[in-house]
């Protein structure tokens, strides 16, 4: 399903552009506001609940004994999948994730994955037999843009609240998930030229392209993905990681850091 | 996982439930109204450890349009659950019990649903299960009703639902997982506040007086669940209502 | 300080199938009748005069005949530009309804897919067929000012009584105003006036349940005007 924006409100949201200011009174770099619940959903493993703006994405992280991948026999399994549910957004239709939220999820593996914030071979209880299995479940609440990543933000930290639950299993005592890096993504949009980061739900549908950077606490970068029909030149990419990162920083030391 | 046996469990102590609760008394509820940004309407629930989200969307477009009825609005329920829901994690989407449970609770709601009111439209109702503890149904439904409102829906009334059980040969309210696990029925059942029934599923085993004292137990427990729905509502509409003082006014920058 | 709707003696927050009044003739909108009692449908306010009325707090806009609408044009069909009117229904716009005799093959032209218009409602049938019309001076293509959304429940109160809150508000501001039934309005004017007139609906929109909004709003706009010269 798409719907129609009027060529007033592009005209507009352009004309608000050229002023260098953005609908909602933000600067072109700044994020809307952040909150992060943790520890939400007592029956999973670990959780949290992350508001970006009006934008609210749960993540449930659960966890149990299996059968590792045949070729890497001594590794724990992540699994992530999204479900961008119908009750998010009236552009949600019901049924398996459609190209965009197995994208949504992918990306969302990859920051995780990537950055090696959990050590997969520290998962193994028996060798090439029992590895443990994580499984990362994002659940869109309410899509008001920037969706990705808030489901990123979600992720780790529902991650770093994880406790593996060794003692339901009978494999010794529950411990803290052990995560080594706090990858954070951070999207940018361009249109007209301007670059701007955290879309909200306007400026995403009239966006020609997305630019998506997962850096890592040491500030490489993790995970990329261009999405879009537009195209950008390696000066803005330059531009979009290089502000990228520092957002990542910022909001990895205001809410993730303990 | 270790299994349990029926036995090892005790369900009364002191003439208390395993979570202190008598056999007549619901599970605390905490009900929220206009929860999201992007629906028509919306209501999230906590009955004891069930976390549920309802939102409505609608009347709107039908997509497909051959299931479009030129006469009335089409009602949709999906009840879902969040993989991380219940305690082994489920595959995220629908199975049989969430086709059986949808229709249920959609067949709860649509008797009062004017929907006369909007031929060649739907109304969709989402229930999603984001923490599961026994009477997840209910909970959809009571949220459901709630957010159909906040919706502007026009219903002839409001729905209420609950559920009673037997466990140790007792007739309890609302029962609670290890009650549902373990117990001898289950008779769920949604109403209006006049005491029409909606819904009503049983399954176990109950002689017929048992039945009717069920039937009274859950009932009663609806026509409580009815006055929170009716409080939740009417004070969101009292917080948006407050008339403000001339000073704020001025102060409107 | 705050007012709960309970305390006034003439208006009350209900929610559906709650009762309103034992005499069956006092039904009004928002209302049904059964066994001879009113009930309300709806969530919302009730208004006691001489009908009971629920004003609802939200609700989707459905299009009656001769209601003005602002519509964004969808798709076009052979004859007709379908027009998202903020509503489950779309609104036809037939190609014989434009102001200027066209052929099918320039229909495109003058109103293309993402086209802003300001329109009326011809007709509804049963069925929730709309049939707009751009047959009126008053009407026809947005080019310039600003369109902004507000819920259609407010539109009553963005009027007032015979127009009174619409002119008054048009006059002081100085801009030109199409208010749609359906909660989208068109604001032209110059930059200082239309930022104005668009702050002072909002604020309409945000208190539109309360009493003596009227007095209030007139009272904004002169502490308004005085700041701003």
């Amino acid at each position: 399903m798409t719907s129609v924006i009027s060529e007033i409100k592009k005209d507009f949201l352009y004309n608000l552009v050229l002023k260098g200011e953005r609908a909602d009174g933000r600067s072109f770099d700044q994020y809307r506001e952040i909150s992060i619940e943790r520890d939400v959903i007592r029956k999973a493993e670990g959780s949290a609940l992350v508001k970006l703006g009006l934008s609210q994405v749960l993540v449930g992280i659960k966890m149990q004994p299996g059968e590792p991948f045949p070729d890497s026999p001594n590794r724990g399994v992540i699994i992530t999948n999204a479900e961008l549910v119908p009750l998010a957004s009236p552009m949600f239709e019901p049924g398996p994730p459609n190209e965009v939220g197995i994208e949504l999820a992918r990306l969302v593996d990859r920051g995780v994955r990537e950055s090696k914030a959990v050590n997969l071979e520290a998962l193994c209880v028996v060798p090439g037999k029992q590895v443990w299995i994580i499984f990362i479940d994002v659940h869109i609440l309410d899509d008001c843009g920037n969706i990705l990543d808030a489901a990123s933000l979600g992720a780790i930290a529902a991650l770093l609240t994880t406790k593996v639950p060794a003692n339901k299993f009978g494999l010794g005592e529950d411990y803290m998930l052990p995560v080594r890096d706090i990858p954070i993504a951070t999207t940018a949009i361009e249109f007209n030229d301007v670059l701007m980061l955290d879309p909200g739900i306007d400026e995403e549908s009239i966006a020609n392209t997305k630019l998506t950077v997962i850096s890592s606490t040491d500030g490489s970068i993790c995970g990329m993905q261009k999405s879009g029909t537009g195209t950008l030149k390696p000066e803005q990419i330059y531009r979009i990681v290089d502000i990228a990162c520092e957002k990542a920083k910022e909001i990895r030391e205001k809410f993730l850091e303990v | 996982m270790i299994a349990m046996d029926e036995t090892d469990i005790s369900f009364f102590k002191d003439g208390l439930r395993l979570d202190g609760r008598r056999e007549d008394q619901l599970r605390p509820i905490k009900m929220e109204v206009g929860v999201l940004a992007r629906a028509d309407g919306s209501c999230y629930i906590e009955m004891g450890g069930n976390k549920v989200i309802a939102a409505v969307y609608g009347p709107r477009e039908v997509h497909p349009r051959h299931l479009q009825d030129v006469t009335r609005a089409i009602v949709r329920y999906r009840y879902n659950m969040a993989s991380f829901s219940v305690e082994e994690r489920k595959r995220p989407g629908p199975d049989r019990r969430s086709y059986e449970l949808s229709k249920v609770s959609r067949e709860a709601l649509e008797p009062v649903i004017l929907t006369n009111y909007f031929p060649r439209s739907v109304i969709d109702v989402f229930v999603e299960v984001l923490q599961a503890d026994a009477g997840t149904r209910t909970a959809g439904i009571n949220a459901a009703a709630v957010a159909l409102a906040d919706a502007g829906i026009p219903m002839k009334s409001m729905i209420s639902s609950c559920a009673a059980g037997k466990v140790a040969d007792t007739i309890v309210l609302d029962p609670m997982k290890e009650e549902d696990n373990f117990g001898q029925a289950d008779l769920p059942i949604a109403m209006t506040p006049n005491g029409d029934i909606t819904l009503m599923q049983m399954d176990g085993r109950l002689s017929i007086d048992e039945f009717h004292k069920a039937v009274e137990m859950a009932m009663k427990g609806a026509q409580d669940i009815y006055q929170m729905q009716r409080k939740a509502l009417v004070d969101k509409y009292s917080q948006l209502e407050g008339e403000p003082h001339r000073e704020e006014v001025q102060a409107c920058d | 300080m705050k007012y709960l709707g309970m305390d006034r003696m003439d208006r009350k927050v209900v929610v559906p199938g709650d009762l309103l009044s034992e005499d069956a003739k006092k039904s009004g909108d928002g209302t049904f009748i059964k066994d001879g009692k009113v009930y309300s449908l709806l969530y919302g306010l009730a208004n006691y005069r001489d009908k009971i009325n629920v004003i609802p707090l939200s609700g989707k806009y459905i299009p009656a005949s001769g209601d003005n609408v602002i519509g964004i044009v969808k798709d076009i069909t052979f004859s007709n530009w379908i027009v998202d009117i903020s509503s489950p229904y779309d609104g036809l716009l037939h190609i014989s309804e434009f102001p200027k005799r066209i052929e099918s093959e320039e229909m495109s032209k003058y109103l293309r897919i993402g086209s802003s218009i300001m329109t009326k409602v011809k007709d509804v049938d049963p069925t929730m067929k709309v049939e707009l019309t751009l047959n009126d001076k008053k009407l026809g293509p947005i080019k310039t000012g600003q369109v902004v959304e507000i819920s259609h429940t407010r539109v009553p109160r963005l009027i007032g009584k015979g127009g009174s809150m619409i002119s008054m508000l048009k006059k002081e501001v100085n801009c030109n105003i199409f208010v749609g039934q359906n909660g989208r309005i068109w604001i032209n004017g110059a930059a200082g006036d239309t930022d104005l007139a668009l702050k002072t609906i909002l604020l309409i929109e945000r208190e539109a349940h309360t009493n003596g909004l009227t007095d209030r709003i007139v009272e904004f706009l002169k502490k308004e005007k005085v700041a701003r010269s």
